[in-house]
């Protein structure tokens, strides 16, 4: 901000708020403070609701009255209740302005002016940039978008989920060829207002990366499928298990590389024919977080986002997710959702609160106080009480914590290894499913 | 005492606006109503010279009246005259907003259960003039928010209680201040000091005065009282970016007219200048670091130095 000359400062200290006062415009008060406005006029004036010439009184000492400024500036309300009133100079200035004060006419040529004008130049070049070269922009900021369209993906059909590896392989290599015939098909749809039917899987993925860049039509179809205009696709729960990764240990060797493999995804065609095998891992588990986003379209993109990432955090590949089921504790008992947290219903209730729980696949651990522990098979279907015990030692402590880690030895699903935190910081672990069990 | 509404001239109207107010609910009959609203129109149309309470024709009348807070002036109203559903309603509404209010203006949690607190003593009325308990919601007339007339209120108040805290501090406090140790403003030394800074006044004098009041109104809020352009913006109206535009547009144009004026007084470019830049705070500091300068000018003349001279001066 242009600082002001130091005589200036002192020259408005010394003004006295009794030069504002020449005319009857504003009403008076008895008592020692007769000169200023009343709270009403403040509180109006603060309000914008005074008219032009009370208004111009009001502005005419507090120009010189420093206690009122004061006043007006502490009554103003806090500015996350009230936002700010936004309005154009002129159309807020209710009065003529004075002669003297007009802006003159050469000062729309001044410096802030040209400010305005550079910063739209400036907008104009970013633009036809864009326009000109989108294919390289797009390359440079597809990874990150791309990762944006994992969570955000709209349903799609079953037959579009799991394409053959051939499939892949010529989709990676034709992405970019086929990026802005597709974008150019798109906009040209949305600004003709028309429904868009879900074009074929890899055109809709580039579609939906590439207008990510073009935030208000990335919002309409990623909206779309709730609102069921675009992208109309029904919602088939079983998509999910077309698309499973077989395994955890499939799961663990290719989802720590998931990152990578979403670049990857994007990457020159060259680069991922050569690696044939390794894409087809990456492309399938690019298609599950897609469909673990799409079949859940009645939750909030935030919420979506939120699942993928503590499915990526969580485990590799969660069940929990894959199966569409969610688990939560609320008062004391354990309830399920199969529905992506639509509907819950409670599937355990015991006679002492529970406190946590841990699921793998269909393996669900709960525990709660007083050493209660259950475990289901089944995905929460029956449930059997478990009594953790060493040598007549029986677990007594509240439960606070439950790690459940699958063993898989091939194709086949072995016992899974479960550690228990109790209250009293001890830790009980068994390796074969809680039939035996260690304390340490 | 106010003069009731008469007849056929704004009686339907008011009639229309205490159905708008729902003053009725708070047992406020059609005729108090009309009395307050009469009141109001005394108290601001009798105050503008061209808006004169006795000519201001039945639209004016209407047209103000509809610019108010009806319903909250029905409330504020019904409170003071003690009804016991107004109150319960005020409570409802403002009670715990009060509290907020207060925290905001303090910033400090015991001080703004004080305020709140007292406030609401002075709305209720706990001082009582002859008997009656006099409540300072019979100052409220409705020309803003209820809401906002509360904040402002106690804003006020918050400001008085400062003063007289201000005034009652005690020495040692001072001396913890320090501010024994708070510098004299220094007086212009020479008179042609003394006239170039009375020239300097007068320049910048008229300078401001040819400002409008919303651009003075600016300027002091913004350098005078250290707001924000923010809040600037919400007081005017404006966006902040206006009030920016509109402060470097005036600190510019300030310099410009001062050094003009100052031309005018007889001083040349060059001397303005210098005017403009010196302040009255800086002609000591300046002095001083002449002063130095001048020491130093003898203590280490240029050209040559006879050694003996040179010698000595190094060892004093």
């Amino acid at each position: 901000m242009t600082e002001v000359p130091k005589i200036v400062y002192d020259r408005l200290r010394a003004a006295r708020p009794e030069r504002a006062l020449p005319d009857r415009a504003l009403p008076e008060r008895a008592g020692p403070e007769r000169t200023h406005p009343d709270a009403d006029l403040l509180t109006a004036f603060a309000e914008q609701a005074l008219a032009a010439t009370e208004r111009d009184g009001v502005l005419e000492h507090l120009a010189f009255c420093g206690d009122c400024r004061e006043v007006i500036a502490l009554a103003l309300p806090a500015a996350d209740i009230v936002a700010a009133p936004i309005a154009t100079e002129t159309a807020v200035r209710a009065t003529p302005v004075p002669a003297k004060s007009e802006r003159n006419f050469l000062t729309a040529f001044a410096w802030p002016s040209l400010r305005w004008a550079a910063l739209a130049a400036g907008v104009a070049v970013v633009a036809s940039v864009l326009l000109v070269h989108p294919g390289k922009l797009n390359k440079a900021t597809l990874p990150s978008v791309n990762r944006q369209v994992a969570t955000t993906a709209p349903p799609v059909s079953a037959p579009q989920i799991a394409p053959s590896s051939t499939d892949q392989a010529a989709i990676s290599a034709r992405t970019s060829e086929a990026r802005p015939k597709s974008e150019s098909r798109l906009s040209k749809k949305l600004n003709a207002g028309e429904a868009v039917t879900p074009p074929p899987r890899a055109e809709r993925g580039m579609l939906l990366a590439e207008n990510k860049n073009h935030s208000g039509q990335a919002d309409k179809l990623s909206a779309a499928p709730s609102a069921g205009v675009l992208f109309d696709a029904p919602t088939n729960p079983r998509t999910t298990e077309t698309v499973e990764v077989s395994g955890a240990a499939a799961a663990e060797e290719v989802a720590p590389a998931a990152e990578d493999s979403l670049m990857a995804w994007n990457e020159t065609p060259a680069i991922e024919k050569a690696k044939p095998a390794l894409q087809e891992k990456e492309m399938k588990v690019n298609e599950q977080q897609k469909t673990q986003a799409a079949v859940v379209p009645g939750l909030a993109r935030s919420q979506a986002r939120a699942m993928m990432s503590s499915a990526k955090l969580a485990s590799p590949a969660s069940p929990a997710l894959a199966h569409n089921v969610t688990w939560v504790i609320i008062g004391g008992v354990l309830q399920r959702s199969v529905d992506s947290g639509q509907s819950w219903q409670n599937v355990l209730r015991t006679d002492h609160p529970l406190l946590c729980y841990a699921s793998h696949e269909e393996d669900v651990w709960a525990g709660g106080q007083a050493g209660t522990l259950f475990h289901s098979a089944d995905g929460g279907t029956t449930w059997v009480q478990v009594q953790p015990s060493i040598k007549a030692q029986q677990l007594s402590s509240d439960v606070t914590h439950i790690d459940v880690r699958g063993d898989v030895r091939g194709d086949e699903r072995g016992p899974a290894e479960i550690a228990i935190s109790t209250s009293n910081n001890g830790i009980w672990s068994s390796a074969d499913g809680g039939r035996t069990w260690e304390k340490k | 005492m106010p003069r009731p509404v008469q007849p056929g001239h704004g009686a339907d109207v008011a009639a229309a606006f205490y159905e708008r107010s729902g003053a009725a609910a708070y047992g406020v009959s059609t005729e108090q109503f009309a009395a307050i609203l009469d009141e109001i129109l005394c108290k601001y149309l009798s105050q503008n010279s061209a808006h004169d309470s006795a000519r201001a024709s039945a639209e004016q009348k209407a047209d103000f009246c509809a610019g108010l807070r009806l319903e909250e002036l029905a409330l504020a109203r019904a409170c003071a005259a003690g009804n016991e559903r107004a109150w319960q309603d005020f409570i409802a509404r403002y009670r715990q907003k009060l509290h907020g209010m207060a925290l905001h203006i303090t910033r400090d949690g015991a001080h703004a259960a004080e305020l709140a607190d007292s406030l609401f003593a002075d709305l209720y009325g706990v001082n009582a003039r002859n008997g009656v308990r006099s409540s300072k919601l019979v100052f409220y007339t409705g020309r803003g928010s209820l809401e906002g007339w509360l904040r402002t209120v106690m804003a006020q108040e918050f400001i008085n209680r400062y003063r007289k805290q201000k005034r009652t501090v005690s020495l040692e406090e001072q001396t913890e201040e320090g501010v024994q140790f708070r510098a004299a403003v220094p007086e212009p030394a020479c008179a042609s000091d003394r006239l170039s800074q009375e020239r300097l006044e007068a320049a910048t004098d008229e300078a401001l005065a040819e400002l409008s009041s919303e651009d003075r109104f600016t300027l002091a809020s913004y350098y005078l009282d250290g707001r924000t352009l923010a809040e600037i913006a919400r007081t005017l109206g404006l966006h902040e970016s206006s009030v920016s535009r509109r402060l470097d547009r005036l600190a510019t144009g300030l310099r410009k007219r001062i050094l003009a004026g100052l031309r005018l007084q007889g001083m040349s470019h060059a001397q303005a200048m210098e005017a403009l830049e010196t302040d009255v705070r800086d002609i000591g500091l300046n002095l001083r670091s002449r002063l130095t300068q001048d020491s130093g000018a003898k203590t280490f003349p240029e050209g040559k130095v006879p050694a003996q001279d040179a010698g000595k001066g190094s060892h004093d």
